[in-house]
């Protein structure tokens, strides 16, 4: 039964090779390079600024606890929830865009081996698992959920994360 | 039989030295230094073990062994050789390839390649089974480079993807005929492993030799380069942007 297990293995491999063979060879040669339109740069201003305005709760809290509109602000947090989820993938699209651009000095003049190369692997590696992180947190809970655990089950430190709430709302009224 | 399988083993021997030969001139050995290190450790081994054969035929089959066991734990070197050659244009995932094949090798040694030895008492069938193993291993890092490569876009090349193919033929064989000297008594077994296990490498260095017969760059990296490349340092600070512009966002 064992054996024939591995020689299952061994076929199926052999025939997922030569259809990964295939599609490659059918592939255009610039298929595989992501659409450079399709995400903006992290150069853009604008567009950080509209990361701030997607994933700031004030307005949402004043809304429901200024203005007595509970039904609004769910509106509007549900809104804000489709829009951040939007902005991490266009976030991770646009990285995508830098990792997949190749290097303009030949190959063989970078050693493979540099500290450098294991840095930026590692600056990756965190990107791809933070921003995961991210946007499971925010399909699971909205966009006004922190991201780092918060501790406001613990009986004292409940008042803390009022005043918290509080002071957001504040910093947002004097900016406005 | 047994001539079969001494003529087999002496075509992928000369297949080897040809493919030696042809890296020496084409200067394909500056660019696959790992992939030629481990075809001259073959060839060496082929070398040592027919003189061994020959001089005294007791002491081949415990001399086999060690080179057959030495020889499984060298071909990591080729999935390294071959991990390092997929992402090598793109700088931020350029040692992703080699840190996949490092994690993937440490944790399923321990966890599965490990235990065939440690658990089995009679010595042949654990063999057989560690082999077995470790091909087994090979082939999930392999299908993960193969999944890596197409999730990044990144173009194959006639070089890397014979070297791919020729690994995964010898690895499927290699499996099929483990698996099955397994299952059969050794009377049986013996004689179709001294004719299979020369044909598996056979038939992969064959794919090997035609593939690597001459340098060839892959067409889409080189049209893009000059277009749309950037240099280390920029690709580096933009790493760093990302980060910082998620960070912020997880610590509101």
């Amino acid at each position: 039964m064992i054996t024939l297990f591995y020689a299952l293995i061994a076929i199926a491999f052999l025939i997922l090779v030569l259809g990964l063979f295939g599609k490659t060879r059918s592939h255009e040669p610039d298929e595989g390079m992501p659409d450079n339109h399709s995400a903006p740069s992290i150069g853009n201003g604008r567009w950080l600024h509209l990361s701030e305005r997607i994933f700031d709760p004030s307005d949402a809290y004043w809304l429901a606890e200024e203005l007595a509109f509970p039904k609004l602000a769910k509106a509007l947090m549900l809104g804000r929830k489709r829009l951040a989820i939007r902005w991490l993938e266009t976030l991770q699209a646009s990285f995508d865009d830098l990792v997949r651009t190749p290097e303009i000095t030949p190959s063989e003049a970078s050693g493979a081996n540099s500290a450098g190369s294991w840095q930026m692997l590692r600056l990756t590696i965190r990107f791809k698992l933070v921003i995961f992180y991210a946007l499971l947190v925010v399909k699971l809970f909205g966009p006004y959920h922190r991201l780092i655990p918060s501790f406001s089950w613990v009986p004292f430190l409940q008042g803390s994360e009022r005043s918290f709430r509080r002071a957001a709302l504040v910093n947002s009224r004097s900016s406005h | 039989m047994h001539i079969l399988g001494i003529v087999i083993s002496f075509c992928a021997f000369l297949l080897g030295g040809l493919l030696i030969l042809r890296g020496a001139v084409s200067r394909l050995i500056s660019v696959f230094p790992l992939f030629y290190s481990y075809i001259i450790y073959c060839f060496c081994g082929f070398l040592g073990m027919y003189l061994i054969y020959w001089l005294d035929r007791q002491v081949y089959p415990s001399a086999y062994w060690i080179y057959y066991l030495v020889s499984i734990l060298v071909e990591f070197t080729v999935l390294v050789e071959i991990s390092d050659q997929i992402f090598r244009p793109y700088h931020a995932i350029r040692n992703l390839g080699r840190a996949l094949t490092i994690v993937i090798s440490i944790v399923l040694g321990f966890v599965y390649i490990l235990p065939a030895i440690l658990g089995s008492t009679p010595r042949r069938p654990a063999l057989f089974d560690f082999a077995l193993r470790a091909c087994v291993t090979k082939v999930v890092i392999l299908v993960v480079l193969f999944y890596m490569a197409r999730h990044y876009g990144s173009e194959l090349g006639r070089n890397v993807g014979g070297l791919m193919f020729g690994f995964s033929i010898y690895l499927a064989m290699n499996i099929a005929m483990l698996s099955a000297g397994k299952a059969f008594e050794p009377a049986l077994r013996d004689p179709i492993l001294w004719v299979m296990s020369p044909l598996a490498s056979v038939l992969c260095i064959l794919v090997w030799t035609i593939s690597l017969w001459e340098l060839a760059p892959v067409p889409s990296v080189r049209a893009i380069t000059t277009a749309t490349g950037r240099d280390s340092e920029a690709v580096a600070l933009e790493l760093t942007r990302f980060n910082s512009e998620l960070s912020k966002i997880l610590h509101k």
